[in-house]
């Protein structure tokens, strides 16, 4: 049985000029139970619109959401057992801490000495014991959150629906929230839709990560997966950084293919997927090009280039390599401590080894 | 330069100077009606014979030396009593029905989209820019043909009409103010629309019923020209009554009713300032 299942949805805004914003376009998505999802995505790619449209704040206009089979089509907001914590919180600013995360409790006609328990509970699950008095508009950014946070669990929900959550909080705070929400998944056993554009965030916390983009399910997959092995451009840009080369087949000897590439290069990899012939991208990270063959690197298997920039990060160098025709690779080098000597200087003619079994190859698509 | 100029004492001077003289300007009428409600003269206020508060004692039938010729410049208590029961009447219920309906009609265009909709609003606005004189006889004309006999009931209907345009107005712009997702959250947590807007909703628009109730009382408190033409006997009102008086002279009693009815005022409004700085 699926759990939460979107299919083909869409949803267009009509802008004011008469056009159409097409915030979902064609969106399929199967959420499992219990599980950790991220959608991830830039700024105005439609997470904020699947969300609501999955709590039943908008309806769809074609395509069809379900849980456990049953379509929530017709389903008011109020019905659907998901609970929201807004991207702005939303509070409700003329109750108290304790009111707010007792409303949902209280409509429901809870009995009081239950209530009292059950946001007690869910106050200190969130580490806000104590603050019950206060008005929302006395608490820091992070403590809002929380109480919206609280304000959702309290109700046990199926599905909690998180909209970039931690945005407002600043770095430290967001790896505390970040373990903190991780682990309460884990210990209240709920299924987690969490929205975010932060992709280490993404990584970090996600059983599966959906990216999307222009309204489109870009690739869903695990977090691993999608480092490793992203479906296109798009998520090999989006998700860490990236070094893309087009080319073209040449050689094939089993799975171990030659790409010429349009800079003019050869590169080494193995795919089951591509023949002689094939219009491919090739997509290396920049921690996997060494300057020196170790082991699994053959010596062959080699790109040539100029040193452009080279960046100290502190943990590692950043080198921006001219790899031919003005293309540029990013190479991570790992810095040791007392490295000095092999400090690399700008206009330094360098080889970046890789293993052919690092460079992962996807279609070349027109756009 | 130009900043040096404005900075130098003189035109801090002149400044302070301009306002003091504005103030005054607004503020020595009403100034001048206080005191003569003091004033023991009965025939010229504008002669200081004495201090007296026998004019507002005339009001409340508390005046003990009624001679016979301060009666001739005074009216009965019983009868001030009666005007300002009806006026009190009139607000009270005109403002209620209308903050009803105003509310209402201002929450139906603030959440729901249909065809027309601006033009319906604009509409909404306009009895409050139609001059009131128009407004008044157009309710007139508007009573006689449909038969009703001009009376208290008349007036408290006129009133109503556009002091829901008032109410409509203030409660506009206070929804215009209030952040929708407080009520997708209310849905969220399980509220049907009928809680969400109970306990959500509400509250959050209360300081701006609260607001348009109390405008609308004020308004329909003093005024004259729309009353005057759909007031019926026994319909008469407190500011229609002191125009009433002033037709026989400008008397003195008048300028302690004035002072009175201007303090109401001030108290009512007060409240309301109260009120909004109370909920932010
Ligand atoms: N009510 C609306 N009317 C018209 N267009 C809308 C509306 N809501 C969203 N859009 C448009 O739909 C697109 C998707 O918006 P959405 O809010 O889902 O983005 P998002 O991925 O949540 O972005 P962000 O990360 O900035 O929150 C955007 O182009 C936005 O301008
Ligand atoms: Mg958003």
């Amino acid at each position: 049985m699926n759990f939460l299942n979107i299919t083909s949805a869409r949803k267009a805004y009509r802008t004011p000029e008469g056009g159409f914003i097409h915030a979902l376009d064609d969106v399929s998505l199967n959420v499992r139970n219990n599980e950790f999802l991220t959608l991830l995505g830039p700024s105005g790619c439609g997470k904020t619109t699947l969300l609501k449209c999955i709590a039943g704040f908008e309806d769809i206009d074609s395509g069809n959401i379900s849980l456990e089979d049953q379509s929530l089509k017709g389903v008011p907001a109020h019905r659907r057992p998901f609970n929201t914590v807004f991207q702005n919180y939303a509070l409700f600013p003329h109750l108290n801490i304790s009111d707010n995360v007792g409303y949902g409790l209280d409509v429901a006609r809870v009995p009081k000495k239950e209530r009292a328990d059950r946001v007690e509970e869910a106050m200190e699950l969130v580490g806000l014991k104590g603050f019950g008095k206060r008005e929302p508009n006395q608490l820091s950014g992070g403590q809002q959150q929380r109480v919206a946070l609280a304000r959702s669990l309290v109700l046990k929900p199926r599905v909690l629906l998180l909209d970039e959550p931690l945005s407002a909080l600043d770095r430290k705070m967001r790896e505390n929230m970040q373990i903190e929400l991780k682990n309460l998944q884990n210990s209240v056993g709920i299924t987690f839709v969490f929205v975010t554009h932060d992709q280490e965030e993404a990584l970090a916390m996600s059983d599966r990560i959906a990216v999307v983009a222009n309204g489109k399910v870009q690739q869903l997959a695990t977090p691993t997966e999608i480092y490793d092995e992203p479906a296109n451009a798009f998520v090999a840009n989006f998700v860490g950084t990236s070094n893309i080369f087009t080319g073209k087949v040449v050689e094939q000897n089993g799975k171990n293919l030659k790409i010429e590439t349009a800079n003019e290069r050869q590169v080494l990899a193995t795919s089951d997927h591509f023949n002689l012939g094939d219009q491919v991208q090739v997509i290396l990270r920049p921690e996997h090009m060494k300057l020196s063959p170790d082991g699994n690197e053959i010596s062959e298997c080699c790109i040539e280039g100029t040193v452009e920039a080279s960046i100290f990060v502190g943990s590692e160098m950043h080198l921006h390599v001219n790899v031919g025709k003005g293309r540029t690779a990013i190479v991570h080098h790992r810095h040791n401590r007392g490295d000095e000597g092999e400090r690399i200087e700008v206009g330094t003619d360098v080889k970046l080894y890789y293993s052919p079994n690092a460079a992962h190859l996807i279609e070349l698509v027109e756009d | 330069m130009f900043d040096k100029i404005l900075d130098s004492k003189i035109w801090s001077f002149l400044f302070k100077g301009y306002g003091l003289l504005f103030l005054t300007f607004l503020y020595l009428p009403l100034g001048l009606i206080f005191v003569y409600s003091f004033n023991a003269n009965a025939i010229n206020m504008a002669v200081w014979t004495g201090f007296t508060f026998d004019w507002y004692l005339t009001i409340f039938g508390g005046a003990n030396s009624q001679s016979s010729f301060d009666a001739a410049f005074t009216e009965s208590p019983a009868r001030i009593f009666d005007v300002v029961k009806n006026s009190a009447i009139v607000a009270l219920t005109a403002s209620t029905v209308s903050t009803v309906i105003g509310t209402a009609t201002a929450i139906a265009l603030a959440r729901f989209q249909f065809f027309g909709k601006r033009l319906y609003q604009a509409f909404l606005i306009l009895p409050m820019i139609v001059p009131d004189i128009v407004l008044g006889i157009a309710l007139l004309i508007f009573f006689v043909g449909a038969g009703f006999k001009l009376s208290l009931l008349t007036v408290i209907i006129g009133h109503t009409t556009f002091l829901s345009s008032y109410v409509f107005v203030v409660v506009s712009a206070r929804l215009a103010g209030m952040d929708t997702s407080l009520e997708q959250a209310s849905a969220d947590l399980g509220a049907g629309p009928i809680t969400t807007f109970r306990r959500v909703t509400l509250p959050q628009i209360m300081p701006g019923v609260v607001g348009g109730f109390l405008l609308a009382f004020i308004i329909s408190l003093d005024d004259v020209v729309i009353t005057y033409f759909i007031a019926g006997v026994g319909g008469q009102t407190l500011p229609l009554f002191i125009l009433a008086m002033m037709r026989r002279g400008l008397r003195p009693q008048i300028n302690a009713l004035a002072v009175l009815l201007l303090l109401f005022t001030f108290i009512v409004a007060a409240i309301g300032l109260y009120l909004r700085s109370r909920k932010k």
